[in-house]
């Protein structure tokens, strides 16, 4: 791994006001994170996990503290479309079948047409949904929806892939297939990927690191090394190291 | 199940069709009633009467239906635009909103005939008019769906920095599609209604006129074919808007496609 | 409060402005029109003033139509709903029928109460019987319908029978649609009821009134009954939108 980060937080706080109180939303926050590597933010609601996903994104400023990615501020990373974002919803628009929602982004930037559907063509394949490109999202099931906002996320090749608690409205069986598929597909990209979650178990069968929050006012609290091998399968859910690993993590909140 | 709603109006149609021919009979034939032609005469000699004056009577609607088209088209299109500035421009907004939500509350037909009075020209009136009744219900839904584009998928199109154009291009105006057609749909019975009751201040050559002077002059036939011809055209554009709809919001069917 | 007060000031200077320009002859100007033709804000408040006694007596009759008319075309709009969600499988298509009344002009229905009833006011109820059953009717049969996920399976949980179901958990759910129907119906009432006296054998009313001061070139006369008609549109709906308040209070639009 590399020893210079690619994303640098440092000291960074949040307040907002809510009818006349302040409320501290993140405090003190820093966290470094390298080229290539899939980190969860973890914790309950409240944690400020998806404040600070949101501040890396340039969706939200900070009250104090600062963010670098590569040496640059947030708002230059998205301007230069390197993020590619997944919404807690799977936000695709009503109107446009699935070929086009992915294409959106391409549209935007004014890639030429042969790219655009080069491109596509390649995600439906990687999602697995080339049956359904030219499907409405309302005639999809919510699983194959959040794929499709997946791809979408995907079609810029980001260098950073945000994700905000993408799987968290699916079921169980649905949420573990997406995570095989989401590793499969982040092996393949190699991208930075910052994934936000309340589900311990699903961070630690993902991350090569797992950063936990704690809320009132929210902070960070442990950050925990995830050393199961890769590639992870199915199977390594039902391994002890798993189990020790889910432990360590839900006692790191014990504490709080 | 569609199939079923579809018999079912069908059926209720006939039944309103027999329930017009059985009052028409009660009224001419069990009570006597000396006016019973002109209250509810039959459905099937209206229709005749219409089929026998066909020519100029559809002249007449057409004059009618294009003025108020005019009218509809102008006043739509400036409802969509009022909409949309008011959607960029806050400022715009707070003028603008506590007048829109005012114009649902008063009788705004009211002012037709002084509409009329200050133009003085006929044509011009009746689109004017029509356009200006179409304009309020369309602003307002129009808007109310600009509004309503949740904030993830502005969020969405921020993270790609898009501009301000695309993002009304790509997302605004087709998320507003359907709010759009709400409001066209209230407003095209409404320019029809406009535009008659325009042809009835005192117009030359509209269906209003024909209705007018048969009321007057007593033509029984031509004056219940013209009642009739007036609903079916107020009737047809709020069905033709409904036919745009579902050409143009393909997305909104809701036949399930996929299960994993 | 900074931002409540901006909010009220905007329309309010904006409203000012325009009725300073009117005064001031500014639209007679712009639109090239005699101040005969297009009476200022004073001279139409001063003749409301002048005639009040006969202006609010042709609003009463007006108003009274209306509100008559509206209570019979939403009772019958109401009941066809509740009809429909009995039965639904003719019900529905009923509500097509009525829901193509909603498109019959108004102007075509008037001559035609003309011929049935012989008094102008049976006449306007006629009219506004007709014009506001169809948005009751629908709006009623979407509240009956369009119930909150699971609350039926909730009823049958209990094993509640149709009636029960119909009084504990339909009507209450349909409250805030036939508010919405109420809201609309009230506004297409008070048309409705005017624009049938611009074409009614009687002499009184504020569409009777506005066609009648036109004819005799009473210009500011017909733009008071245009002022008073839109005041009066406005109380009313805003009676209605108090009830309503009151009503629903659990209701999320009343947050």
């Amino acid at each position: 791994m590399n020893n210079t980060p690619e994303i640098t937080i440092k000291n960074v706080s949040m307040v907002y006001n809510d009818k006349g109180r302040d409320v501290t939303a993140l405090s003190n926050v820093s966290l470094e994170i390298q080229k290539g590597e899939f980190i969860s933010l973890l914790g309950p609601s409240g944690c400020g996990k998806t404040t600070l996903l949101r501040i890396i994104a340039d969706l939200l400023q900070p009250t104090s503290g600062t963010v670098e990615v590569c040496g640059k501020s947030p708002r230059e990373v998205r301007l230069e479309k390197k993020y590619g974002i997944v919404f807690q919803s799977p936000v695709l628009y009503d109107w446009r079948t699935v070929r086009k929602n992915i294409c959106l982004p391409l549209e935007l930037m004014k890639i030429d047409k042969a790219e655009q559907n080069n491109r596509v063509d390649a995600l439906l394949e990687m999602i697995g949904l080339e049956k359904f490109q030219n499907h409405y999202p309302n005639q999809l099931s919510g699983g194959m929806q959040q794929r499709v906002g997946i791809a979408r996320a995907l079609a810029i090749q980001p260098e950073i892939l945000l994700m905000d608690e993408p799987f968290s409205a699916l079921d169980e069986f649905t949420r573990e297939k997406l995570n095989e598929d989401l590793l499969r597909i982040w092996r393949k990209t190699n991208k930075t990927v910052i994934f936000v979650t309340h589900s311990i178990a699903e961070s630690v069968f993902l991350s090569d690191r797992v950063c936990v929050l704690s809320p009132h006012p929210g902070r960070l609290s442990a950050v925990v090394d995830i050393d199961l091998p890769r590639p992870r399968t199915k199977e390594m859910r039902e391994s002890p190291e798993f189990f020790n690993l889910v432990t360590k993590i839900r006692n790191s909140f014990e504490g709080v | 199940m569609k199939k079923n709603k579809a018999t079912a109006a069908l059926l209720w149609t006939a039944g309103v069709v027999l329930l017009w021919e059985g009052v028409a009979f009660f009224l001419a034939n069990i009570l006597h009633d000396k006016m019973a032609n002109a209250k509810l005469p039959y459905l099937h000699s209206i229709i005749y009467t219409i089929a026998a004056n066909f020519s100029e009577i559809s002249n007449a609607a057409l004059i009618t239906v294009s003025k108020a088209a005019t009218g509809f088209a102008l006043g739509a299109a400036a409802g969509i635009m009022l909409a949309v500035i008011m959607s960029i421009s806050k400022t715009a907004e707070k003028i603008a909103f506590p007048y829109l939500i005012i114009s649902q509350m008063i009788p705004v037909l009211g002012l037709a005939p002084i509409i009329f009075n200050l133009v003085r020209n006929m044509d011009l009136s009746r689109i004017i008019i029509a356009a200006y009744l179409t304009f309020f219900p369309v602003a307002a839904n129009m808007l109310g769906g600009l509004k309503s584009v949740e904030p993830e998928k502005r969020e969405l199109m921020y993270s790609y920095a898009a501009k301000k154009r695309s993002v009304y291009i790509k997302l605004m105006l087709p998320f507003s599609l359907p709010y759009l057609m709400t409001g066209l749909k209230i407003a095209a019975p409404l320019s029809i209604t406009a535009s008659i009751l325009v042809d009835m201040l005192g117009s030359k050559g509209g269906i209003g006129v024909k209705l007018l002077y048969s009321l007057y002059g007593g033509e029984k036939d031509i004056f219940w074919a013209s009642v009739l011809v007036c609903a079916a055209i107020g009737m047809l554009s709020c069905f033709i808007i409904i036919l745009a709809e579902k050409i143009l919001i393909p997305w909104k069917k809701t036949s399930s496609g996929g299960e994993e | 409060m900074m931002k409540k007060k901006s909010d009220i000031l905007w329309p309010l200077g904006f409203g000012a402005v325009f009725l300073i320009i009117w005064q001031l002859y500014g639209f007679h100007r712009l639109l090239d029109l005699k101040p005969f033709q297009l009476p200022v804000p004073s001279e139409i408040i001063m003749t409301i003033f002048k005639n009040l006694e006969k202006v609010s007596g042709d609003c009463l009759l007006t108003v009274t139509g209306a509100i008559a008319g509206m209570a019979i075309g939403s009772a019958i709009g109401f009941a066809v709903a509740v009809t429909a969600t009995l039965f639904p499988k003719w019900g529905y298509g009923g509500l097509t029928v009525i829901s193509a009344f909603n498109a019959i002009p108004i102007v075509a229905l008037s001559p035609i109460m003309n011929r049935w009833f012989s008094t102008g006011m049976g006449q306007k109820i006629g009219v506004v019987t007709v014009v506001t059953m169809a948005a009751m009717a629908i709006n009623a049969y979407r509240g009956l319908n369009d119930l909150k996920p699971f609350s039926l399976d909730l009823m049958s949980s209990y094993a509640a029978d149709k009636r029960t179901v119909f009084f504990r958990l339909r009507l209450p759910s349909c409250l805030p649609s036939v508010f919405t129907a109420l809201k609309i119906n009230i506004t297409s009432a008070m048309i409705a009821a005017i624009v049938s006296e611009y074409f009614a054998a009687s002499t009184s009313g504020l569409g009777f009134g506005i066609k009648d001061s036109l004819r005799k070139a009473e210009m500011a006369m017909g733009w008071s009954y245009i002022t008073v008609s839109a005041i009066v549109g406005i109380i009313l709906y805003l009676i209605i939108q108090a009830v309503e308040r009151r009503a629903i209070k659990w209701h999320a639009s009343q947050k």
